[in-house]
């Protein structure tokens, strides 16, 4: 906006032409060149003001930039120099941005988010601060599970907020009207395997002789990579098997139950008691549930419950994954927590780790922060945090799923390429009109996503 | 524009043969001029060089690298180029670009030109009113079209399985059917400008030639080929070219409405570029086929020169 | 342009029962393809004024029984007026910024004759058909090297760099006759003002049909706003909005139609009042050499 900038560009013609000379440039190396990316952003920082940018994933209640301006405002008491910007991303194109800022040198100086990406993707190329320092000073009471996903080789890049369990939801009303209750243990808000396949039956029998007003039982989306949890945990408790192999050496979906799973699954597309649809993500899933076009999603946790909260018209409850043995295993949702992208800048990395700290260390700030997310804090000392609180028994389901989490196996190697394998996969076993062989496109699949495991 | 012909054709005259450009100049008054001209081109060749030409080159650099997030990790000789040899997703980029192309680009010129010679001897308001109205979608901008046409083809909310009474059938999310609603809708963003050039164009044809041919006892048919076809070519050259550009980068498109999907059968040549950078994270192999794309292009633009050239 | 009486009379002396029949398969199929074309904006129109209900009906509601604002009241819960704002102000600064610099080059390359010209005129040919997805990520890297991240001029300066407007330009000063120019030069005016007083006023015309061009092609270059401008939603343009509307997870139709009509509704009023400049901008830009 500022009018000055085009004559600025107009003295930098000749820096410009200067970089061409030298055969191109490689500005564009993950070093940060001097002067270049951070200089405007960096001006402030040299008068002892230190300027942060946070990008934050959509995780829980951050769903904008307003449900960080208490947090920030707080740390800022403590901290008048330090300023603290942030942008929300969400996870349909959240990944995109982020590269097209790596690729820039414009990236954020800390993030919000998993250890899938923060872990898993950034650190693994080298563009992640070594955060052992925060472990050390505040990490003693967080779970081994936890930890252990928050480093690569010995050195931890991500220090962690919070942590729950992903699960689905379905329409208690539509399952009601459609005699499908039974089905579901209401209590432990588990169901067998048998159990979801009636379950899915009745509710399109209650479509076709007009009991319900919906367009499908249920939807798997096959559209993008967002939300794949839902879809990966459907299919690997159907018949209790794992989406990677034991010792992480292999990607697993090949395997006989998890074929068997996946057969289940087409049958089921095609007799009708679930739809496929490759022009869907995540997020249409959610919006159809919301809607009640169908009657399930594979893609809930207390946050999507939050958001659509307001449009939902009928109760949406939350259920574990189906599971033949009724002993669902469900994927971490999370440990979500923060990395900071090494931008070169002593004064900014150091700045980050004390807004870290105090989000994630400090008991009033960190309370706050976790009750955002609306899951469970991972220090094991600050107890049960939501005791007491009005809103308890909304979120007394989703506690119930912590019991049911599983391992995690989102920081095996090739995570990324993977992901991207994956809902095409999806899509060219669930929508094809030929139908394909399963077992031989799991194969080809797990082939092509072990060649990145290395 | 039929009395601009005459000028611009006299000054293109002496252009012709390359050598005397300079002829009759003194050297000090091609010095001069040389200075002058720059001068007056500078203000434009500062953005072209500084963010077309820079880039290029920089682009055709990162091409031949071993280039992720990660940094730079080494020189890769023509290993990104070979890829594209075996790379499948490239492979079906190729040929749904080519299916575009081949499909939108002669239904364009030719349902164009067919409205145009249905309205343009119209009175002025239908005709201005049909001409607005094929050239809405252009104004009306390639997001709004592309979110609207996306409800319309919603399997479970759009307007397109209720009419039809296809309940649930996933336009855009089978493989068969989503490369032809791209195509449907690449066309009603296409259409408008080479209506409004056709109307023009038409309504320059010399009138005498075609009442001497009518009383010659000349068909509609003949009148068309014989005496308008010709007139309009270069119009109808001007078209080709920017609807082969126009189906060619068509992006927004594919973004919003099926990211390449499924199963590849949306990707583009253009779209896997940036999926290939910002999604796959590999600038070095998005950098290589946006190199081979360019050289795609240009090569079609130089057939298209050299038609317009011949005629 | 005008309806030729002449046509008229030809129309007369050759009407036969065929063409009538014609004439009238013509009109019917016109008007079809006119209702097409017209649907999807009058969709986005009546879909911006429907309730959620109506939204999500699993049958026709042709119109919004119960009108409601509410689209548009969550839509300015989003900074969409500062998103109009960014995509006018982006459209209209590289239009003039275009039109300036592409007549004072189109100028040069049309009426001077200098060492280079052949050589320069073929490289802008070739980049003409040059497609920015090929060249985005030394441009985005370009950009942040000047610190123009997120900036909107950092989609400007590349819309001006892109050389058709010099094309079209070099097109319209060629002709402007030479004896004019040399007029003006014999009574003492320097290259500016020759170029201000006497080329300028001739190729306006030009000048108007480029100004159209850049303006509704800047507007539509969803691709480079994508690119550039998506780590701030502050700097976002209303197209780059609704798209990221839709890709949040509460994508929802009502909310979009009502941001798909904010960024459709004023540009085709403004079309509409400039027709007449817009079609012939459009037609004399295909005058070519």
């Amino acid at each position: 906006m500022n009018m000055k900038k085009p004559l600025a560009l107009l003295l930098a013609a000749g820096m410009t032409l200067g970089l061409a000379a030298c055969g191109g440039g490689t500005q564009g190396s993950s070093e940060t060149p001097p002067g270049s990316s951070n200089a405007p952003a960096s001006e402030t920082s040299s008068g002892g003001a230190v300027e942060l940018n946070l990008w934050s994933f959509n995780i829980g209640g951050f769903t904008d930039a307003a449900a960080w301006e208490p947090i920030v405002a707080a740390f800022n008491e403590a901290n008048p120099d330090i300023t603290v910007t942030v942008t929300p991303i969400n996870y349909q194109d959240g990944d995109q941005k982020l590269t097209t800022a790596i690729s820039s040198n414009s990236a954020p100086d800390i993030i919000f988010e998993g250890p899938e990406r923060i872990v898993g993707n950034y650190a693994r190329e080298g563009l992640m601060v070594d955060l052992s320092d925060l472990w050390t000073a505040g990490g003693s009471d967080i779970a081994e599970g936890i930890s252990s996903v928050s480093q690569l080789d010995g050195t931890y890049y991500m220090y962690p907020l919070s942590v729950a369990a992903h699960c689905m939801a379905i329409n208690y009303e539509a399952f009601e009207a459609a005699g499908a209750l039974q089905y579901i243990d209401e209590e432990t808000r588990t169901w067998t395997t048998d159990d979801f396949v009636a379950a899915m039956g009745a509710i399109r029998d209650a479509i076709a002789d007009g009991t319900l007003n919906l367009a499908t039982p249920g939807i798997i989306y096959c559209g993008a990579q967002g939300g794949d949890q839902g879809t990966r945990a459907l299919v690997n408790n159907l018949y209790s098997d794992y989406f990677v192999n034991d010792d992480g050496t292999s990607y697993n979906i090949n395997s006989a139950n998890n074929v068997k799973a996946l057969e289940l699954l087409r049958g089921m597309v095609d007799d009708g008691s679930l739809s496929a649809n490759a022009s869907y993500a995540a997020s249409q899933e959610l919006q159809a549930f919301a809607n009640q076009t169908c009657a399930v999603s594979f893609c809930w946790n207390y946050s999507n419950y939050v958001q659509y909260a307001e449009q939902t018209q009928f109760t949406p409850f939350a259920m574990a994954f189906p599971s033949d043995d009724g002993q669902p295993e469900l994927e971490m949702a999370g440990p979500y927590g923060f990395g900071i992208f090494d931008n070169g800048d002593e004064a900014k990395i150091e700045a980050a780790k004390k807004f870290i700290q105090f989000v994630c260390d400090d008991q009033t700030a960190g309370t706050e922060a976790v009750k955002v997310t609306g899951f469970f804090s991972v220090h094991a000392d600050w107890g049960d945090i939501y005791e007491g609180d009005a809103d308890a028994d909304l979120r007394a389901p989703f506690a119930l799923m912590s019991d049911y989490l599983g391992r995690y196996y989102n920081l095996t190697g090739g995570w990324t390429e993977q992901r991207n394998l994956w809902w095409q996969f999806l899509a060219e076993i669930m929508t094809t009109d030929a139908g394909s062989d399963i077992q031989t496109a799991a194969d080809e699949y797990v082939s092509e996503a072990n060649a990145n495991i290395g | 524009m039929a009395q601009n012909a005459p000028a611009v054709a006299a000054q293109r005259k002496p252009k012709k043969q390359k050598q005397s450009q300079f002829s009759g100049m003194s050297k000090a008054l091609v010095r001069r001029e040389t200075i002058s001209a720059y001068l007056f081109l500078l203000p434009s060749l500062f953005f072209f060089v500084a963010f077309v030409v820079i880039p290029m080159v920089i682009c055709v650099v990162y091409s031949f690298l071993e280039y992720g997030i990660g940094g730079v990790q080494g020189f890769a000789g023509f290993d990104n180029y070979l890829r594209l040899l075996q790379d499948e997703v490239f492979h079906a980029g190729l040929r749904n670009t080519i299916l575009i192309v081949v499909v939108a680009v002669p239904t364009v010129t030719a349902f164009s030109l067919w409205v145009s010679s249905a309205i343009y001897k119209m009175h002025a308001f239908p005709r201005s009113f049909f001409r607005c109205v094929f050239y809405l979608p252009v104004v009306t901008g390639s997001v709004a079209i592309t979110v609207v046409w996306k409800w319309i083809l919603d399997p479970y909310n759009g307007l397109l399985n209720q009419v039809a009474g296809t309940n649930g059938m996933d336009w855009l999310g089978t493989q068969s059917t989503a490369l032809w609603f791209i195509i449907l809708i690449l066309f009603t963003t296409s259409i408008g400008q080479p209506i409004v050039l056709y109307v023009a164009a038409l309504g320059n044809v010399d009138q005498s030639l075609i009442e001497a041919a009518q009383v010659d006892g000349a068909t509609k048919l003949q009148v068309f080929w014989k005496i308008k076809w010709p007139q309009i070519m270069p119009t109808t050259l001007y078209v080709l070219v920017i609807t082969t550009i126009n189906s060619f980068q068509c992006f927004a498109l594919i973004q919003l409405l099926t990211r390449g999907g499924p199963l590849n059968s949306t990707m583009t040549i253009m779209y896997q570029v940036y999926y290939t950078a910002y999604t796959l994270q590999d600038f070095g192999y998005a950098n290589a086929i946006g190199v081979v794309l360019a050289i795609i292009i240009a090569i079609f633009s130089a057939i298209q020169f050299k038609v317009a050239k011949t005629d | 342009m005008s309806t030729n009486p002449a046509a008229v009379k030809v129309k007369k002396t050759d009407l036969s029962g065929t063409s009538t029949g014609y004439k009238v398969f013509a009109a019917v199929i016109l008007i079809l393809v006119a209702l097409f074309f017209l649907f999807p904006l009058y969709w986005i129109v009546t879909g911006s004024f429907k309730d959620a209900i109506e939204i999500n009906a699993r049958y026709p509601i042709w119109f919004p029984q119960n009108p409601t604002l509410d689209n548009y009241l969550r839509l300015l819960e989003h900074p969409a007026l500062r998103w109009l704002f960014n995509i006018v102000f982006i459209s209209v600064a590289a239009m003039v910024l275009t039109c300036l610099t592409a007549s004072l080059a189109g100028y040069a390359l049309g009426k001077k004759r200098f060492i280079g010209r052949g050589v320069l005129f073929t490289i802008i040919i070739c980049a003409m058909a040059l497609p920015k997805q090929v060249i985005v990520i030394p441009l985005l890297q370009e950009m942040t090297f000047f610190g123009l991240n997120n900036n909107i001029w950092a989609v400007i300066l590349p819309t001006v760099g892109w050389p058709f407007g010099v094309f079209l330009m070099k097109q319209f000063s060629e002709t402007v006759p030479t004896e004019i120019m040399e007029a003006a030069r014999v009574d003492g005016a320097g290259e500016l003002r020759t170029f201000f007083s006497v080329v300028f006023p001739m190729i306006k015309p030009g000048v108007g049909a480029l100004a159209i061009f850049t303006f509704v092609n800047t507007w539509n270059d969803y691709f480079l706003q994508l690119v550039m401008l998506q780590g701030d939603e502050m700097a976002y343009t209303l197209p780059l909005g609704i798209s990221n509307l839709q890709g949040e997870m509460s994508s929802d139709f009502g909310l979009i139609m009502a941001g798909a009509a904010l960024a459709a509704v004023p540009i085709i009023i403004v079309f509409i009042a400039f027709q007449k400049y817009f079609t012939q901008g459009i037609a004399m830009g295909a005058v070519k050499g």
